[in-house]
Protein backbone atom coordinates (compact mmCIF):
# COMPACT_ATOMS: atom_id res chain seq x y z
CA UNK A 1 0.00 0.00 0.00
CA UNK A 2 1.25 3.41 -0.81
CA UNK A 3 -1.28 5.92 0.49
CA UNK A 4 1.09 8.82 0.42
CA UNK A 5 1.75 8.61 -3.30
CA UNK A 6 2.74 12.14 -4.28
CA UNK A 7 0.37 12.35 -7.28
CA UNK A 8 -2.63 11.76 -4.94
CA UNK A 9 -4.45 9.44 -7.32
CA UNK A 10 -7.41 7.91 -5.50
CA UNK A 11 -7.53 4.18 -5.80
CA UNK A 12 -10.82 2.54 -6.68
CA UNK A 13 -11.05 1.05 -3.23
CA UNK A 14 -10.24 4.41 -1.63
CA UNK A 15 -12.94 6.06 -3.70
CA UNK A 16 -15.59 3.56 -2.65
CA UNK A 17 -14.56 3.77 0.97
CA UNK A 18 -14.81 7.54 0.89
CA UNK A 19 -18.10 7.58 -1.00
CA UNK A 20 -19.64 5.00 1.27
CA UNK A 21 -18.45 6.84 4.37
CA UNK A 22 -19.94 10.11 3.24
CA UNK A 23 -23.19 8.57 2.11
CA UNK A 24 -23.58 6.78 5.42
CA UNK A 25 -22.86 9.97 7.37
CA UNK A 26 -25.29 12.04 5.29
CA UNK A 27 -27.95 9.37 5.55
CA UNK A 28 -27.57 9.11 9.34
CA UNK A 29 -27.74 12.87 9.77
CA UNK A 30 -30.77 13.29 7.52
CA UNK A 31 -32.63 10.38 9.07
CA UNK A 32 -32.05 11.66 12.60
CA UNK A 33 -33.15 15.16 11.69
CA UNK A 34 -36.22 13.91 9.85
CA UNK A 35 -37.10 11.62 12.75
CA UNK A 36 -36.78 14.42 15.27
CA UNK A 37 -38.95 16.80 13.22
CA UNK A 38 -41.55 14.13 12.58
CA UNK A 39 -41.59 13.35 16.30
CA UNK A 40 -42.52 16.96 16.99
CA UNK A 41 -45.55 16.89 14.69
CA UNK A 42 -48.42 15.63 16.83
CA UNK A 43 -50.52 12.80 15.41
CA UNK A 44 -53.46 13.12 17.76
CA UNK A 45 -54.92 16.39 18.96
CA UNK A 46 -57.08 16.89 21.99
CA UNK A 47 -58.75 19.98 20.66
CA UNK A 48 -62.46 20.81 21.01
CA UNK A 49 -64.76 19.47 18.31
CA UNK A 50 -65.15 21.83 15.38
CA UNK A 51 -68.91 21.14 15.33
CA UNK A 52 -71.22 22.50 17.97
CA UNK A 53 -74.89 23.06 18.59
CA UNK A 54 -75.87 26.68 18.77
CA UNK A 55 -79.30 26.34 20.40
CA UNK A 56 -82.77 26.73 18.98
CA UNK A 57 -83.29 28.92 15.92
CA UNK A 58 -85.78 30.98 17.86
CA UNK A 59 -83.15 31.92 20.43
CA UNK A 60 -81.98 34.42 17.84
CA UNK A 61 -83.88 37.60 17.05
CA UNK A 62 -84.72 38.48 13.51
CA UNK A 63 -82.04 40.79 12.10
CA UNK A 64 -79.67 40.16 15.00
CA UNK A 65 -75.95 39.41 14.83
CA UNK A 66 -75.22 37.38 17.95
CA UNK A 67 -71.73 36.68 19.27
CA UNK A 68 -71.12 33.25 20.78
CA UNK A 69 -68.27 33.68 23.24
CA UNK A 70 -66.95 30.15 23.52
CA UNK A 71 -67.00 29.51 19.81
CA UNK A 72 -65.79 32.89 18.54
CA UNK A 73 -68.49 33.11 15.87
CA UNK A 74 -71.46 35.33 15.05
CA UNK A 75 -74.86 33.84 14.26
CA UNK A 76 -76.52 36.06 11.66
CA UNK A 77 -80.29 35.78 11.35
CA UNK A 78 -82.32 37.54 8.70
CA UNK A 79 -86.00 36.56 8.49
CA UNK A 80 -85.91 32.79 8.57
CA UNK A 81 -82.39 32.45 7.18
CA UNK A 82 -79.37 31.61 9.34
CA UNK A 83 -75.69 31.96 8.66
CA UNK A 84 -72.58 31.73 10.82
CA UNK A 85 -69.68 34.19 10.49
CA UNK A 86 -66.24 33.58 11.98
CA UNK A 87 -65.06 36.22 14.46
CA UNK A 88 -61.41 35.30 13.90
CA UNK A 89 -59.61 38.02 12.01
CA UNK A 90 -58.05 36.65 8.83
CA UNK A 91 -54.98 38.80 9.42
CA UNK A 92 -53.34 37.29 12.50
CA UNK A 93 -56.09 35.65 14.46
CA UNK A 94 -57.45 38.20 16.95
CA UNK A 95 -61.20 38.27 17.72
CA UNK A 96 -63.03 41.03 15.87
CA UNK A 97 -65.55 43.25 17.65
CA UNK A 98 -68.94 44.33 16.37
CA UNK A 99 -68.75 47.98 15.33
CA UNK A 100 -71.79 49.66 13.81
CA UNK A 101 -72.96 47.44 10.96
CA UNK A 102 -69.53 45.82 10.51
CA UNK A 103 -66.59 44.53 12.51
CA UNK A 104 -63.36 45.99 13.84
CA UNK A 105 -60.21 44.09 14.76
CA UNK A 106 -58.45 45.51 17.82
CA UNK A 107 -55.02 44.14 16.96
CA UNK A 108 -54.02 45.91 13.75
CA UNK A 109 -57.15 47.79 12.87
CA UNK A 110 -58.74 45.75 10.07
CA UNK A 111 -62.32 46.82 9.31
CA UNK A 112 -64.91 44.44 7.85
CA UNK A 113 -68.43 45.20 6.63
CA UNK A 114 -71.55 43.31 7.67
CA UNK A 115 -70.77 40.60 5.07
CA UNK A 116 -67.27 40.10 6.46
CA UNK A 117 -65.67 41.81 3.46
CA UNK A 118 -62.48 43.76 4.20
CA UNK A 119 -63.09 47.52 4.04
CA UNK A 120 -59.63 48.57 5.21
CA UNK A 121 -56.64 47.38 7.15
CA UNK A 122 -54.17 44.54 6.66
CA UNK A 123 -56.57 41.56 6.61
CA UNK A 124 -55.91 39.70 3.35
CA UNK A 125 -59.34 38.08 2.88
CA UNK A 126 -62.92 38.29 4.15
CA UNK A 127 -64.02 36.66 7.39
CA UNK A 128 -64.97 33.01 6.94
CA UNK A 129 -68.55 31.74 6.79
CA UNK A 130 -69.21 28.35 8.31
CA UNK A 131 -71.78 25.76 7.34
CA UNK A 132 -75.03 25.81 9.37
CA UNK A 133 -77.55 22.99 9.37
CA UNK A 134 -80.37 21.77 11.55
CA UNK A 135 -79.88 18.84 13.88
CA UNK A 136 -82.51 16.14 14.44
CA UNK A 137 -83.59 17.77 17.66
CA UNK A 138 -84.10 21.10 15.87
CA UNK A 139 -80.97 22.90 16.98
CA UNK A 140 -78.64 24.93 14.81
CA UNK A 141 -75.59 22.83 14.01
CA UNK A 142 -72.45 24.75 13.06
CA UNK A 143 -69.37 23.10 11.58
CA UNK A 144 -66.31 25.35 11.88
CA UNK A 145 -64.36 22.82 9.89
CA UNK A 146 -66.49 23.50 6.80
CA UNK A 147 -66.19 26.88 5.17
CA UNK A 148 -68.96 27.97 2.82
CA UNK A 149 -69.55 30.96 0.55
CA UNK A 150 -71.53 33.89 1.93
CA UNK A 151 -74.63 32.97 -0.11
CA UNK A 152 -75.25 29.66 1.68
CA UNK A 153 -78.15 29.95 4.12
CA UNK A 154 -79.98 27.63 6.37
CA UNK A 155 -83.64 28.36 5.68
CA UNK A 156 -86.20 27.37 8.26
CA UNK B 1 2.91 48.06 54.58
CA UNK B 2 -0.02 46.68 56.48
CA UNK B 3 -2.53 45.00 54.16
CA UNK B 4 -6.21 45.10 55.16
CA UNK B 5 -7.45 42.15 57.19
CA UNK B 6 -9.48 40.29 54.54
CA UNK B 7 -6.53 40.45 52.18
CA UNK B 8 -4.15 39.12 54.84
CA UNK B 9 -6.56 36.33 55.69
CA UNK B 10 -6.92 35.37 52.07
CA UNK B 11 -3.19 35.33 51.58
CA UNK B 12 -2.74 33.16 54.61
CA UNK B 13 -5.42 30.78 53.36
CA UNK B 14 -3.91 30.40 49.89
CA UNK B 15 -0.59 29.49 51.50
CA UNK B 16 -2.06 26.56 53.37
CA UNK B 17 -1.99 23.10 51.85
CA UNK B 18 -5.73 23.16 51.10
CA UNK B 19 -5.73 26.72 49.80
CA UNK B 20 -2.82 26.01 47.52
CA UNK B 21 -4.48 22.84 46.20
CA UNK B 22 -7.50 24.88 45.15
CA UNK B 23 -6.05 28.16 43.97
CA UNK B 24 -2.40 27.43 43.07
CA UNK B 25 -1.58 31.13 43.07
CA UNK B 26 -2.53 33.45 45.89
CA UNK B 27 -3.17 37.12 45.40
CA UNK B 28 -0.54 37.91 42.80
CA UNK B 29 2.27 40.23 43.87
CA UNK B 30 4.63 40.09 40.91
CA UNK B 31 4.09 40.17 37.16
CA UNK B 32 4.98 36.51 37.02
CA UNK B 33 2.29 35.69 39.56
CA UNK B 34 -0.17 37.89 37.68
CA UNK B 35 0.33 35.78 34.59
CA UNK B 36 0.19 32.58 36.62
CA UNK B 37 -3.08 33.68 38.21
CA UNK B 38 -4.59 34.21 34.78
CA UNK B 39 -3.53 30.87 33.30
CA UNK B 40 -4.14 28.68 36.34
CA UNK B 41 -7.70 29.73 37.10
CA UNK B 42 -10.55 28.18 35.14
CA UNK B 43 -12.61 31.35 34.99
CA UNK B 44 -9.67 33.56 34.15
CA UNK B 45 -7.80 31.39 31.68
CA UNK B 46 -10.29 32.08 28.92
CA UNK B 47 -8.73 35.51 28.86
CA UNK B 48 -5.20 36.38 27.85
CA UNK B 49 -2.59 37.15 30.50
CA UNK B 50 -1.98 40.53 28.92
CA UNK B 51 -4.34 42.80 27.02
CA UNK B 52 -3.85 45.69 24.66
CA UNK B 53 -4.44 49.10 26.21
CA UNK B 54 -6.91 49.93 23.48
CA UNK B 55 -9.16 47.06 24.53
CA UNK B 56 -9.47 48.49 28.02
CA UNK B 57 -10.68 51.87 26.86
CA UNK B 58 -14.26 52.09 28.06
CA UNK B 59 -14.97 54.73 25.43
CA UNK B 60 -14.22 52.20 22.70
CA UNK B 61 -16.37 49.14 23.45
CA UNK B 62 -18.60 50.85 26.03
CA UNK B 63 -18.61 47.40 27.61
CA UNK B 64 -21.83 46.63 25.78
CA UNK B 65 -21.00 43.02 24.94
CA UNK B 66 -19.94 42.36 28.51
CA UNK B 67 -23.12 43.94 29.82
CA UNK B 68 -25.14 41.62 27.54
CA UNK B 69 -23.17 38.68 28.91
CA UNK B 70 -23.78 39.69 32.53
CA UNK B 71 -27.47 40.18 31.89
CA UNK B 72 -27.57 36.70 30.41
CA UNK B 73 -25.95 35.34 33.58
CA UNK B 74 -28.47 37.15 35.76
CA UNK B 75 -31.26 35.74 33.61
CA UNK B 76 -29.94 32.20 34.03
CA UNK B 77 -29.69 32.61 37.81
CA UNK B 78 -33.11 34.15 38.36
CA UNK B 79 -34.64 31.88 35.71
CA UNK B 80 -33.52 28.73 37.49
CA UNK B 81 -35.00 30.08 40.73
CA UNK B 82 -38.32 30.76 39.01
CA UNK B 83 -38.33 27.19 37.69
CA UNK B 84 -38.61 25.89 41.24
CA UNK B 85 -42.17 27.23 41.38
CA UNK B 86 -43.34 27.56 37.81
CA UNK B 87 -45.45 24.84 36.18
CA UNK B 88 -46.16 25.10 32.45
CA UNK B 89 -49.86 24.38 32.77
CA UNK B 90 -52.60 26.57 31.37
CA UNK B 91 -54.57 25.99 34.57
CA UNK B 92 -51.82 26.85 37.00
CA UNK B 93 -49.29 29.14 35.36
CA UNK B 94 -51.14 32.40 35.99
CA UNK B 95 -51.91 31.59 39.63
CA UNK B 96 -48.27 30.75 40.18
CA UNK B 97 -47.28 34.17 38.85
CA UNK B 98 -49.63 35.69 41.40
CA UNK B 99 -48.08 33.52 44.11
CA UNK B 100 -44.64 34.70 43.11
CA UNK B 101 -45.86 38.26 43.40
CA UNK B 102 -47.68 38.01 46.69
CA UNK B 103 -46.77 34.85 48.57
CA UNK B 104 -43.27 33.60 47.86
CA UNK B 105 -40.50 35.35 49.81
CA UNK B 106 -38.49 37.53 47.42
CA UNK B 107 -40.59 36.08 44.58
CA UNK B 108 -41.62 39.51 43.43
CA UNK B 109 -38.08 40.82 43.24
CA UNK B 110 -36.76 37.73 41.49
CA UNK B 111 -39.52 37.79 38.93
CA UNK B 112 -38.96 41.52 38.41
CA UNK B 113 -35.23 40.99 37.99
CA UNK B 114 -35.83 38.30 35.42
CA UNK B 115 -38.19 40.50 33.45
CA UNK B 116 -36.13 43.69 33.57
CA UNK B 117 -32.90 41.88 32.81
CA UNK B 118 -34.62 40.37 29.76
CA UNK B 119 -35.71 43.78 28.49
CA UNK B 120 -32.26 45.20 29.14
CA UNK B 121 -30.56 42.28 27.42
CA UNK B 122 -32.52 42.87 24.21
CA UNK B 123 -31.62 46.57 24.43
CA UNK B 124 -27.94 46.00 25.13
CA UNK B 125 -27.47 43.32 22.50
CA UNK B 126 -28.88 45.81 19.98
CA UNK B 127 -26.63 48.59 21.26
CA UNK B 128 -23.64 46.23 21.18
CA UNK B 129 -24.41 45.47 17.55
CA UNK B 130 -24.53 49.20 16.77
CA UNK B 131 -21.17 49.70 18.52
CA UNK B 132 -19.61 46.90 16.49
CA UNK B 133 -20.99 48.43 13.33
CA UNK B 134 -19.93 52.01 13.97
CA UNK B 135 -16.40 50.92 14.85
CA UNK B 136 -16.12 48.71 11.76
CA UNK B 137 -15.23 45.83 14.06
CA UNK B 138 -16.90 43.20 11.86
CA UNK B 139 -14.20 43.36 9.19
CA UNK B 140 -11.54 40.77 8.49
CA UNK B 141 -10.76 38.65 10.49
CA UNK B 142 -13.93 39.14 12.55
CA UNK B 143 -16.52 38.47 9.83
CA UNK B 144 -17.69 35.20 11.26
CA UNK B 145 -17.95 36.56 14.77
CA UNK B 146 -20.38 39.15 13.45
CA UNK B 147 -22.44 36.37 11.87
CA UNK B 148 -22.44 34.54 15.20
CA UNK B 149 -23.58 37.83 16.72
CA UNK B 150 -26.54 38.05 14.34
CA UNK B 151 -27.45 34.53 15.47
CA UNK B 152 -27.18 35.62 19.08
CA UNK B 153 -29.48 38.57 18.42
CA UNK B 154 -32.08 36.17 17.03
CA UNK B 155 -31.65 33.78 19.95
CA UNK B 156 -32.05 36.68 22.38
CA UNK B 157 -35.29 37.72 20.69
CA UNK B 158 -36.43 34.09 20.65
CA UNK B 159 -35.80 33.79 24.38
CA UNK B 160 -37.88 36.90 25.05
CA UNK B 161 -40.68 35.74 22.80
CA UNK B 162 -40.92 32.28 24.33
CA UNK B 163 -40.52 33.76 27.81
CA UNK B 164 -43.49 36.01 27.76
CA UNK B 165 -45.93 33.26 26.89
CA UNK B 166 -45.18 31.56 30.18
CA UNK B 167 -47.23 33.78 32.60
CA UNK B 168 -50.32 32.88 30.57
CA UNK B 169 -51.74 36.37 30.82
CA UNK B 170 -53.47 38.37 28.12
CA UNK B 171 -50.21 39.68 26.64
CA UNK B 172 -48.85 36.15 26.57
CA UNK B 173 -51.83 34.62 24.89
CA UNK B 174 -52.36 37.21 22.18
CA UNK B 175 -48.70 37.78 21.48
CA UNK B 176 -48.36 34.07 20.74
CA UNK B 177 -51.55 34.02 18.69
CA UNK B 178 -50.26 36.88 16.56
CA UNK B 179 -46.64 35.71 16.50
CA UNK B 180 -47.36 32.18 15.34
CA UNK B 181 -49.86 33.51 12.78
CA UNK B 182 -47.04 35.60 11.33
CA UNK B 183 -44.99 32.42 10.98
CA UNK B 184 -48.00 31.01 9.13
CA UNK B 185 -47.45 33.54 6.34
CA UNK B 186 -43.98 32.18 5.53
CA UNK B 187 -43.95 30.82 1.98
CA UNK B 188 -44.48 27.07 1.46
CA UNK B 189 -43.77 25.87 5.00
CA UNK B 190 -45.80 28.58 6.80
CA UNK B 191 -48.86 26.60 7.86
CA UNK B 192 -46.78 23.55 8.80
CA UNK B 193 -44.42 25.70 10.82
CA UNK B 194 -47.30 27.26 12.72
CA UNK B 195 -48.76 23.82 13.44
CA UNK B 196 -45.36 22.65 14.67
CA UNK B 197 -44.89 25.70 16.92
CA UNK B 198 -48.33 25.45 18.49
CA UNK B 199 -48.42 21.66 18.61
CA UNK B 200 -51.90 21.90 17.10
CA UNK B 201 -54.24 24.48 15.62
CA UNK B 202 -54.95 26.57 18.68
CA UNK B 203 -52.90 28.28 21.35
CA UNK B 204 -53.35 25.89 24.26
CA UNK B 205 -51.60 23.51 26.61
CA UNK B 206 -49.50 21.96 23.85
CA UNK B 207 -48.23 25.37 22.80
CA UNK B 208 -47.34 26.28 26.37
CA UNK B 209 -45.44 23.01 26.82
CA UNK B 210 -43.48 23.63 23.65
CA UNK B 211 -42.62 27.22 24.42
CA UNK B 212 -41.58 26.20 27.92
CA UNK B 213 -39.14 23.57 26.62
CA UNK B 214 -37.73 26.09 24.16
CA UNK B 215 -37.43 28.78 26.81
CA UNK B 216 -35.81 26.86 29.64
CA UNK B 217 -33.51 24.48 27.81
CA UNK B 218 -33.29 24.60 24.02
CA UNK B 219 -32.66 28.30 23.50
CA UNK B 220 -30.50 28.84 26.62
CA UNK B 221 -28.33 25.88 25.62
CA UNK B 222 -27.92 27.30 22.11
CA UNK B 223 -27.16 30.71 23.61
CA UNK B 224 -24.50 29.34 25.97
CA UNK B 225 -22.82 27.49 23.11
CA UNK B 226 -22.90 30.46 20.79
CA UNK B 227 -21.74 32.93 23.44
CA UNK B 228 -18.82 30.63 24.26
CA UNK B 229 -17.75 30.46 20.65
CA UNK B 230 -18.33 34.22 20.30
CA UNK B 231 -16.00 35.01 23.20
CA UNK B 232 -13.47 32.41 22.09
CA UNK B 233 -13.41 34.07 18.70
CA UNK B 234 -12.95 37.54 20.17
CA UNK B 235 -9.70 36.25 21.64
CA UNK B 236 -8.60 34.15 18.66
CA UNK B 237 -9.29 36.99 16.25
CA UNK B 238 -6.65 38.97 18.11
CA UNK B 239 -8.58 40.53 20.97
CA UNK B 240 -10.81 43.54 20.53
CA UNK B 241 -10.50 45.29 17.21
CA UNK B 242 -8.25 48.33 17.12
CA UNK B 243 -6.79 50.60 14.46
CA UNK B 244 -4.07 48.97 12.39
CA UNK B 245 -0.55 49.78 13.48
CA UNK B 246 2.51 49.36 11.26
CA UNK B 247 3.64 46.24 13.14
CA UNK B 248 0.22 44.61 12.83
CA UNK B 249 0.38 43.56 9.25
CA UNK B 250 2.55 40.50 9.55
CA UNK B 251 3.56 38.41 6.62
CA UNK B 252 3.01 34.75 7.26
CA UNK B 253 5.58 32.44 5.78
CA UNK B 254 4.11 29.27 4.25
CA UNK B 255 5.14 26.16 6.13
CA UNK B 256 7.34 24.72 3.39
CA UNK B 257 9.43 27.88 3.14
CA UNK B 258 10.37 28.31 6.77
CA UNK B 259 14.13 28.72 7.18
CA UNK B 260 15.55 25.39 8.27
CA UNK B 261 18.23 26.70 10.61
CA UNK B 262 15.83 27.26 13.47
CA UNK B 263 13.48 25.11 15.54
CA UNK B 264 9.81 25.99 15.77
CA UNK B 265 7.23 25.67 18.52
CA UNK B 266 3.78 24.24 17.84
CA UNK B 267 2.15 27.65 18.38
CA UNK B 268 4.31 29.16 15.69
CA UNK B 269 3.48 26.48 13.19
CA UNK B 270 -0.23 26.66 13.94
CA UNK B 271 -0.40 30.45 13.78
CA UNK B 272 2.17 31.02 11.06
CA UNK B 273 4.11 33.40 13.30
CA UNK B 274 5.39 33.30 16.83
CA UNK B 275 2.83 34.46 19.37
CA UNK B 276 4.88 37.59 19.96
CA UNK B 277 4.99 38.83 16.37
CA UNK B 278 2.93 41.96 15.88
CA UNK B 279 2.76 42.67 19.57
CA UNK B 280 4.43 45.59 21.18
CA UNK B 281 5.02 44.94 24.88
CA UNK B 282 4.71 48.66 25.49
CA UNK B 283 1.06 48.53 24.38
CA UNK B 284 0.05 45.75 26.68
CA UNK B 285 -0.80 45.60 30.33
CA UNK B 286 -1.43 42.69 32.64
CA UNK B 287 -5.00 41.44 32.65
CA UNK B 288 -4.73 41.08 36.38
CA UNK B 289 -5.69 43.56 37.71
CA UNK B 290 -6.45 45.92 34.82
CA UNK B 291 -9.00 43.82 32.91
CA UNK B 292 -10.26 41.62 35.73
CA UNK B 293 -10.95 44.55 38.00
CA UNK B 294 -12.91 46.41 35.35
CA UNK B 295 -14.95 43.34 34.53
CA UNK B 296 -15.81 42.78 38.15
CA UNK B 297 -16.79 46.40 38.59
CA UNK B 298 -19.03 46.31 35.55
CA UNK B 299 -20.66 43.11 36.76
CA UNK B 300 -21.45 44.71 40.11
CA UNK B 301 -22.82 47.78 38.38
CA UNK B 302 -25.10 45.75 36.08
CA UNK B 303 -26.38 43.65 38.98
CA UNK B 304 -26.99 46.76 41.04
CA UNK B 305 -28.97 48.43 38.27
CA UNK B 306 -31.13 45.34 37.68
CA UNK B 307 -31.74 44.99 41.41
CA UNK B 308 -32.62 48.67 41.68
CA UNK B 309 -35.14 48.42 38.84
CA UNK B 310 -36.59 45.23 40.32
CA UNK B 311 -37.08 46.77 43.73
CA UNK B 312 -38.79 49.92 42.55
CA UNK B 313 -40.74 48.78 39.50
CA UNK B 314 -42.92 45.72 39.17
CA UNK B 315 -42.92 43.60 36.04
CA UNK B 316 -46.28 43.82 34.30
CA UNK B 317 -48.77 40.99 34.59
CA UNK B 318 -51.94 41.50 32.64
CA UNK B 319 -55.24 39.80 33.28
CA UNK B 320 -55.43 36.05 32.96
CA UNK B 321 -55.44 34.82 29.37
CA UNK B 322 -58.85 35.13 27.76
CA UNK B 323 -58.97 33.09 24.59
CA UNK B 324 -61.96 35.05 23.30
CA UNK B 325 -61.16 38.72 23.75
CA UNK B 326 -57.81 40.29 23.01
CA UNK B 327 -57.05 43.44 24.98
CA UNK B 328 -57.66 46.55 22.94
CA UNK B 329 -55.12 47.57 21.75
CA UNK B 330 -53.17 44.31 22.00
CA UNK B 331 -49.55 45.41 22.11
CA UNK B 332 -46.35 43.38 22.02
CA UNK B 333 -43.37 44.40 24.20
CA UNK B 334 -41.46 47.44 22.94
CA UNK B 335 -38.87 45.54 20.93
CA UNK B 336 -41.55 43.95 18.77
CA UNK B 337 -43.71 47.05 18.36
CA UNK B 338 -41.81 48.16 15.26
CA UNK B 339 -42.59 44.75 13.79
CA UNK B 340 -46.21 45.00 14.91
CA UNK B 341 -46.47 48.39 13.18
CA UNK B 342 -45.03 46.84 9.99
CA UNK B 343 -47.42 43.92 10.24
CA UNK B 344 -50.34 46.31 10.51
CA UNK B 345 -49.71 47.22 6.87
CA UNK B 346 -49.25 43.68 5.63
CA UNK B 347 -48.57 40.44 7.45
CA UNK B 348 -46.61 38.93 4.58
CA UNK B 349 -44.50 41.95 3.65
CA UNK B 350 -44.11 43.36 7.12
CA UNK B 351 -43.89 40.10 9.03
CA UNK B 352 -41.95 37.84 6.67
CA UNK B 353 -40.28 39.68 3.78
CA UNK B 354 -38.89 42.79 5.52
CA UNK B 355 -37.52 40.98 8.63
CA UNK B 356 -36.19 38.17 6.44
CA UNK B 357 -34.32 40.60 4.18
CA UNK B 358 -33.00 42.57 7.15
CA UNK B 359 -31.56 39.50 8.85
CA UNK B 360 -30.05 38.26 5.58
CA UNK B 361 -28.47 41.66 4.92
CA UNK B 362 -27.06 41.78 8.45
CA UNK B 363 -25.59 38.30 8.18
CA UNK B 364 -24.00 39.00 4.78
CA UNK B 365 -22.76 42.47 5.71
CA UNK B 366 -19.12 41.59 6.52
CA UNK B 367 -18.81 39.72 3.23
CA UNK B 368 -20.24 42.64 1.26
CA UNK B 369 -18.38 45.49 2.95
CA UNK B 370 -14.86 44.13 2.73
CA UNK B 371 -12.60 47.16 2.50
CA UNK B 372 -10.19 47.11 5.40
CA UNK B 373 -10.28 50.68 6.47
CA UNK B 374 -11.68 52.59 9.37
CA UNK B 375 -11.50 49.61 11.74
CA UNK B 376 -11.17 50.33 15.43
CA UNK B 377 -12.43 53.91 15.47
CA UNK B 378 -15.90 55.26 16.07
CA UNK B 379 -17.56 56.86 13.01
CA UNK B 380 -14.41 56.69 10.87
CA UNK B 381 -14.53 59.18 7.96
CA UNK B 382 -13.68 56.44 5.48
CA UNK B 383 -16.84 54.59 6.45
CA UNK B 384 -19.23 57.45 6.02
CA UNK B 385 -21.35 55.68 3.38
CA UNK B 386 -21.77 52.48 5.38
CA UNK B 387 -22.43 54.42 8.57
CA UNK B 388 -25.06 56.58 6.88
CA UNK B 389 -26.93 53.61 5.44
CA UNK B 390 -26.86 51.83 8.80
CA UNK B 391 -27.99 54.95 10.66
CA UNK B 392 -30.92 55.42 8.30
CA UNK B 393 -32.01 51.81 8.93
CA UNK B 394 -31.66 52.27 12.69
CA UNK B 395 -33.62 55.53 12.53
CA UNK B 396 -36.44 53.87 10.58
CA UNK B 397 -36.56 51.02 13.09
CA UNK B 398 -36.72 53.51 15.96
CA UNK B 399 -39.45 55.55 14.25
CA UNK B 400 -41.60 52.46 13.66
CA UNK B 401 -41.08 51.38 17.26
CA UNK B 402 -42.05 54.81 18.59
CA UNK B 403 -45.15 54.91 16.38
CA UNK B 404 -46.16 51.44 17.51
CA UNK B 405 -45.53 52.25 21.16
CA UNK B 406 -46.98 55.72 21.53
CA UNK B 407 -49.07 56.64 18.53
CA UNK B 408 -51.33 53.60 18.34
CA UNK B 409 -54.48 53.32 20.41
CA UNK B 410 -57.60 51.16 20.41
CA UNK B 411 -58.07 49.25 17.16
CA UNK B 412 -54.51 50.25 16.28
CA UNK B 413 -55.86 53.65 15.26
CA UNK B 414 -53.62 56.70 15.17
CA UNK B 415 -53.59 58.55 18.50
CA UNK B 416 -51.53 61.42 19.74
CA UNK B 417 -49.99 60.45 23.06
CA UNK B 418 -50.40 63.93 24.51
CA UNK B 419 -54.17 63.71 24.08
CA UNK B 420 -56.50 61.41 26.00
CA UNK B 421 -57.09 58.22 24.03
CA UNK B 422 -60.59 57.81 22.62
CA UNK B 423 -62.84 55.65 24.76
CA UNK B 424 -63.41 52.11 23.52
CA UNK B 425 -67.09 51.63 22.92
CA UNK B 426 -67.09 48.43 20.95
CA UNK B 427 -67.61 45.02 22.36
CA UNK B 428 -69.98 42.20 22.00
C1 LIG C 1 -26.08 37.38 23.53
C2 LIG C 1 -25.59 38.38 22.89
C3 LIG C 1 -24.11 38.80 22.84
C4 LIG C 1 -23.14 38.69 23.81
C5 LIG C 1 -23.28 38.12 25.22
C6 LIG C 1 -21.93 39.25 23.24
C7 LIG C 1 -20.72 39.36 23.93
C8 LIG C 1 -19.59 39.99 23.43
C9 LIG C 1 -18.45 40.38 24.21
C10 LIG C 1 -18.31 40.21 25.73
C11 LIG C 1 -17.54 40.96 23.36
C12 LIG C 1 -16.23 41.61 23.77
C13 LIG C 1 -16.25 43.10 23.47
C14 LIG C 1 -17.35 43.93 24.06
O1 LIG C 1 -17.67 43.77 25.26
O2 LIG C 1 -17.91 44.75 23.30
C15 LIG C 1 -18.10 40.89 22.02
C16 LIG C 1 -17.48 41.32 20.85
C17 LIG C 1 -18.04 41.25 19.57
N1 LIG C 1 -19.38 41.01 19.27
FE1 LIG C 1 -20.72 40.32 20.60
N2 LIG C 1 -22.17 39.65 21.94
C18 LIG C 1 -23.50 39.41 21.67
C19 LIG C 1 -24.15 39.71 20.48
C20 LIG C 1 -23.54 40.23 19.34
C21 LIG C 1 -24.24 40.73 18.18
C22 LIG C 1 -25.76 40.85 18.05
C23 LIG C 1 -23.27 41.10 17.27
C24 LIG C 1 -23.44 41.65 15.87
C25 LIG C 1 -24.37 41.31 15.03
C26 LIG C 1 -21.97 40.82 17.86
C27 LIG C 1 -20.74 40.99 17.22
C28 LIG C 1 -19.53 41.08 17.89
C29 LIG C 1 -18.25 41.33 17.27
C30 LIG C 1 -17.96 41.44 15.74
C31 LIG C 1 -17.31 41.45 18.32
C32 LIG C 1 -15.82 41.78 18.19
C33 LIG C 1 -15.75 43.26 18.39
C34 LIG C 1 -14.36 43.81 18.38
O3 LIG C 1 -13.41 43.03 18.26
O4 LIG C 1 -14.25 45.03 18.52
N3 LIG C 1 -22.16 40.32 19.13
N4 LIG C 1 -19.37 40.29 22.09
S1 LIG D 1 -55.28 40.33 13.72
FE1 LIG D 1 -56.91 41.52 13.00
S2 LIG D 1 -55.94 43.18 12.13
FE2 LIG D 1 -54.28 41.95 12.75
Amino acid sequence: MNDSAPDKVTSRRGFFQLAFGWLAAIFAATASAAGAVRFLVPNVLFEPDQRFKAGKPDDYLDGAVTFLDDERVFIVRKGNTFRCLSAICTHLGCTVNRAGQGFHCPCHGSVFDDQGVVKSGPAPRPLDWFSVSLSKDNRLLVDKGRRVTDDKYLVI
Amino acid sequence: MNAPAPKRLWQRFTRTRVGRSIFRVGLPESNLERSQAMVSSFLLHVQPAKVHRHALRASYSLGLGLISLYLFCILCGTGVLLMFYYVPSTDKAYDIMKDLQFVVSAGLVIRNMHRWAAHLMVLFVMLHMCRVFYTGAYKNPREFNWVLGVGLLLVTLGLSFTGYLLPWDQLAFWAITVGTSIAGYAPVVGEKLKYLMLGGHIVGQDSLTRFYALHVIVLPAIAVLMISVHLFRVRKDGGLSRPDEPGDVVEQIPLGQLPANKSYGLMELARGTTPQVGKNPEDEVFSWPHLVFRELLLFLLVTAVVLFLAIFWNAPLEEIANAVHPPNPAKAPWYFLGLQELVSYSAFWGGVVVPGLLVTALALLPYIDRKRHGVGRWFARERVVANTIFSVCVAIAVIFTVIGSLFRGPNWSWVEPWKNPPAVTEGH
